[in-house]
Formats: C-alpha cells, sequence, structure tokens
C-alpha cells in the first residue's frame, strides 16, 4: 500500500517536472526599404491568441475586438503599451515611433494573425538599422520571432528570442 | 554512447525502488534488458528524421549548430552534440520561408531567403567537417555514419520559394535539395493547403504546380505531401511517377487532425510505394485533455482583475506574470512516445511495415515527453521494442524506407532522364 501510494506521488512529480514545454511559437516581422522611395514600411504579424494573452490576459477574448466594427476604443493604445516595451526599430541610431498605419485580421481560429502595418518616410541614407523584437518571450520562453529585412533589392533573415533579442545592421 | 533518456531513467529507478520493496527482481532484470536491447538496436540501425527545422534556428545571430544548447532555455531542439547523444545518424534539414504575397516580387525575396538559409546549412556542414558531412545521396548517410559523421540533408518545406519558375527546382537541387514539401499553412502557386482559412483554390494541385512535380520526379527529388490538403495528396500520387513522402505527417484515424492522413491514403501510399514520417507534434498525435484546475484557477484570478483598460502599465505586466504562473504551474502535458507508437501500429496495420518512418520537425514545435529534443529519440526505439518490433522492423522504421524510396526517386529520375536523350 506505502509502496503504492509512493509510487504514484513520484509519478506524478515526474510528469509534473516533465511536461513543461508546449509548441513552437512564432512572430513575423518584415522590414523594407526602398531608396527610390525613400520609404520604410514594416509589417508586424502576430498570433490574434497572443496578442490577446499579452494585453488582455486571455488568448480567445473577444474584448478588444480587433478590426471588428465594435473593436474597443483601447485597441490600439494598449496594443502599442505592449509593443513598446518588447519591440522597436532604430534607423541610424533613432527610434522609429510606433504608429499603426493599417492593421487586418487574416486566418481563422487558432491560425488567426493580426497584421500591424507602419511607415515612415526616410530621406537620408540608411546607415544602420537595429531590431529589437521580444515580444511574447514574457509569456512563452520558446517563442521565435523571424525578421525578413529587404533593403533594396538585397534580403536578409533572422531569428530573434528571449535570448538573443536585439540585432544591429550596418550598411 | 548514448544518453539514457530522462524518462526511462526515471521510471526505471521508481520502479527498481518500487519493486525492490516487492522483492520482484526479475521484472527489473527484464526492463534493464529490454532498454539495453533497444539500445543496441538503436546503435545499429541507420536512423533518420526526416524533418528539423534547424535552419531557421541558424539565421539566429550567434547560434552555433556545434555547440549543445539546452531546450528548455529557448526552445532550441537540435544541435550536432544531442544529435550523438540520441544516435541520430541522419536528419533532413528543412528550409523554411513564411510565405508572403504571391507576386514576382514576393517570389523572388523568398527565393534569395531560401538560398541564403540553404548556404547556411552548407557553411555550417564545411565548418563542422569533423562531426557532419552534406548528404546528396541515399548512400551518403551509411558511407558518413561508417567515418562517425551525421548526415546532413536539405529539404524545402514550402513550393513557395519556386515562385513560378520552374528551373529554379533545378537550381534548388544542384544546392543539395532532396524534398520539396509543396505548400505549407497557406495555399500557393502549385496547391492547397491543409490548412488555408480561405479553403481550397486549386482544389489539389494548380496546372503550375502538375509541372513542378513532373519536374521533381525528373531531377530526383522527392516531393512531400505534408501540409497538402485531401485533394493535393490524391493529384500528387495520381501523377507522380515516383514514390511520394509525407516528411512529417501522422495518422487521422488515431488522431482527429487535418494534417493526418486517413487510412484510405495511407492505403494508398503502400500502393504507391511511398512512405509517412511519424512527427512529433503533440496536437497530431493525441487529443489536448482537459484541466478543469487550471481552467478554474485561472478564471478566480481573471475576475479577481480590475478592467484591462483602467490597469496602470505596472499593473498590466503583474496580472500578465499572474497569468504566465499559473500557465507554468499547469502546463498542457505533451504527447508521450506511448502516442507515438500508437500512430506507428496503425499505420502498420493499415500501409505495413515498409511504408513509415519518423520525421520528428524539431525546431518547428516537434517535441513531447521522452522525446523532448534530439538527445532522447532513442525511447522511440525502446517503445518499438517494449511492442514487440524486431530489429529489421525498426531498422525500415529509422530509416530504411525513407532510403529504398529515395533510391527509387533517383532510378526513375535516371530513367526520365535517359529517355529524354
Amino acid at each position: 500500500m506505502i509502496a503504492s501510494r509512493l509510487l504514484l506521488l513520484i509519478i506524478f512529480l515526474y510528469t509534473t517536472i516533465q511536461a513543461n514545454a508546449h509548441p513552437l511559437k512564432l512572430s513575423l516581422c518584415e522590414i523594407e526599404y526602398s531608396s527610390e522611395k525613400k520609404l520604410i514600411s514594416v509589417n508586424l504579424k502576430l498570433f490574434l491568441t497572443d496578442v490577446n494573452e499579452a494585453i488582455v490576459f486571455d488568448p480567445y477574448s473577444k474584448d478588444l475586438a480587433f478590426c471588428q466594427t465594435n473593436e474597443s476604443k483601447h485597441a490600439n493604445r494598449l496594443l502599442l503599451n505592449y509593443l513598446n516595451q518588447f519591440f522597436y526599430i532604430k534607423v541610424n541610431s533613432k527610434i522609429l515611433e510606433l504608429e499603426i498605419k493599417n492593421k487586418n485580421l487574416k486566418g481563422e481560429g487558432d491560425n488567426t494573425a493580426l497584421w500591424l502595418y507602419f511607415e515612415y518616410i526616410q530621406t537620408s541614407p540608411l546607415q544602420s538599422l537595429e531590431i529589437k523584437n521580444a515580444v511574447f518571450t514574457d509569456l512563452f520562453f520558446d517563442q521565435n520571432n523571424i525578421v525578413y529585412i529587404h533593403i533594396d533589392e538585397k534580403s536578409k533573415s533572422l531569428m530573434l528570442d528571449k535570448k538573443k533579442s536585439i540585432h544591429q545592421l550596418k550598411f | 554512447m548514448f544518453k539514457l533518456c530522462l524518462n526511462y531513467l526515471g521510471s526505471f529507478m521508481i520502479l527498481s525502488l518500487i519493486f525492490s520493496c516487492a522483492s520482484d527482481i526479475s521484472k527489473i532484470d527484464s526492463e534493464k534488458e529490454l532498454i539495453e536491447k533497444a539500445l543496441d538496436i538503436h546503435n545499429r540501425v541507420l536512423t533518420l528524421d526526416t524533418h528539423a527545422d534547424t535552419p531557421l534556428r541558424m539565421i539566429q545571430p550567434g547560434f552555433d549548430l556545434s555547440e549543445r544548447h539546452d531546450p528548455n532555455e529557448t526552445g532550441s531542439k537540435l544541435d550536432y552534440p544531442r544529435m550523438v547523444e540520441g544516435g541520430l545518424d541522419a536528419v533532413f534539414f528543412a528550409a523554411f520561408v513564411a510565405q508572403d504575397i504571391r507576386n514576382d516580387d514576393g517570389h523572388n525575396r523568398a527565393k534569395n531567403l531560401c538560398l541564403q538559409m540553404i548556404d547556411s546549412v552548407i557553411t555550417s556542414t564545411n565548418r563542422n567537417s569533423d562531426m557532419v558531412g552534406l548528404a546528396l545521396n541515399p548512400e551518403d548517410a551509411y558511407s558518413l555514419e561508417k567515418e562517425g559523421k551525421r548526415a546532413i540533408y536539405i529539404g524545402i518545406e514550402n513550393g513557395y520559394p519556386i515562385g513560378n519558375d520552374l528551373s529554379n527546382i533545378s537550381l534548388y537541387y544542384k544546392k543539395g535539395v532532396r524534398y520539396i514539401t509543396l505548400v505549407h499553412s497557406s495555399n500557393n502557386d502549385l496547391a492547397d493547403s491543409s490548412t488555408d482559412s480561405n479553403g481550397p483554390e486549386h482544389e489539389g494541385l494548380s496546372d503550375f504546380g502538375n509541372e513542378v512535380v513532373k519536374e521533381m520526379n525528373r531531377l530526383g527529388i522527392m516531393v512531400d505531401v505534408s501540409h497538402g490538403s485531401d485533394s493535393l495528396f490524391y493529384d500528387t500520387i495520381a501523377l507522380s511517377k515516383a514514390p511520394i513522402i509525407a516528411s512529417h505527417s501522422n495518422a487521422r484515424k488515431v488522431t482527429n487532425h487535418e494534417r493526418n492522413m486517413t487510412d484510405e491514403m495511407l492505403k494508398l501510399m503502400a500502393k504507391n510505394g511511398g512512405v509517412v514520417q511519424l512527427t512529433m507534434l503533440s496536437n497530431y498525435l493525441r487529443e489536448v485533455p482537459p484541466n478543469a484546475e487550471k481552467d478554474s484557477a485561472i478564471a478566480a484570478l481573471r475576475s479577481s482583475m480590475k478592467p484591462v483598460a483602467k490597469m496602470t502599465e505596472e499593473e498590466q505586466n503583474e496580472a500578465r506574470e499572474s497569468i504566465k504562473k499559473l500557465n507554468d504551474m499547469f502546463p498542457v502535458p505533451l504527447a508521450n512516445v506511448k502516442n507515438v507508437v500508437d500512430h506507428i501500429d496503425h499505420i502498420v496495420n493499415v500501409a505495413g511495415i515498409d511504408h513509415v518512418g519518423i520525421g520528428c520537425d524539431f525546431d518547428g514545435g516537434g517535441g513531447i515527453e521522452g522525446v523532448f529534443d534530439a538527445s532522447e529519440v532513442m525511447n522511440i526505439t525502446i517503445e518499438l521494442v517494449r511492442r514487440g518490433y524486431s530489429e529489421d522492423q525498426i531498422e525500415k522504421i529509422w530509416g530504411g524506407n525513407l532510403i529504398r524510396v529515395f533510391k527509387e526517386v533517383q532510378a526513375i529520375a535516371e530513367k526520365i532522364q535517359t529517355e529524354e536523350v
């Protein structure tokens, strides 16, 4: 009897220690610079469940209703408050102020993604670009944030995570 | 040579403790013998994993595959030292580019990013030539194993970087690509995905997708139907002159998920001579178990919070931290090795022993209890031995079947090219 209880206890503790992870978590950021248009555009794709978990603490919350006719008047502010803590783009050592130019939802169910679009006039030549992307690393230890950078015709990909969330490129 | 997985070591220690109390030494001995037998088999057979998204890790600044990483730190599941620990002899690194706009600009960018990923794999294998080698042909896995090196093959996950240009397939082949997954989570110009929220666009393969499959047959690139819609599967298997693969998919009858394959598909795979490679993604292996205790704890916490819009930034951060603590306290249980071998049993029953393999999807969401990373893959072999699989059968599952398909794909390509002359 004692042995059986001991077995159950040890198995319970053991499985609790083992089952300490969850599936791959991803976000995607695309930064594009056109020297001809003198424009920097940024697309940030975030899974809606992650956004809701980060800012209203419930992955399936409908309170903020992003991109719906009943979207909360607080939605953008709360989202930007969160993003400003975990995400920035520095161009020539100056942080670009996050101001959403456009946003939309794509997909459905758990695959629904919130796409955010930012746009900046960049008249001076690009000398450096620094990206911090630690979104959702405060929630998920295994969050992977993919960054694609397109400078005119050249492209580069990066993956940032909790351990390495900032990277700088010089031109 | 192998790290005995914590899961089994833990179970074995528990069993040792309990059974010694009960003076039942014979069961301990038989468990120990079973594990030793399984590890011997694991050491002898070629162990080949057809799907790892590790190239995604390789674009991380400073990430070095020759160093051992902690899977609990950032989620990294595979590196060369852990391949050695797990006795994993060969792996297909999948170059994956997230799908963007489907026009010339998008396709060109995807092609550039895909080539960069492939180049980073080649660079890594060159830089670590004492541990690994770039593998291009089926035999390379065995010759590298004899040299004491791990074989690194290259695949592409998603045909999006092919764009609308068939000549890109030849370019990727010359770079070393030996399978291409036709689609990923969204429809592309080749075919329909199983998970595109807009539903089917081509009702399977597009006209261009047909040409892509033919070109892959001609060149000797394995056609991978994982992530594809059911119609894509039926179109591809009817069209392909060579056997096809599903590099990371499971059995739908065991776990009802659109990414898994129906019994009818499994039977067609057998007829086609192809192979379905089992993947270690929890949601494709078992239904998520309910957790009432967690649900009520989170509901109680949420009801005690004031509206988010009225919280200060500091209060929001505290609330987020509280929810995270609860999530950490009640994690969603992962699938386990028994679930994996349940799927293998089913595929063997429906399609036969010659049509099942392993494609873990490490660094792409794969990783379960007992096979959390590459250092623990021997636990699959242990469970196979426990269920009575012979060494010959395990050899087929762990790589023999895939290598057979790979050889047939190359032989058919050679025949097609000879007929062209």
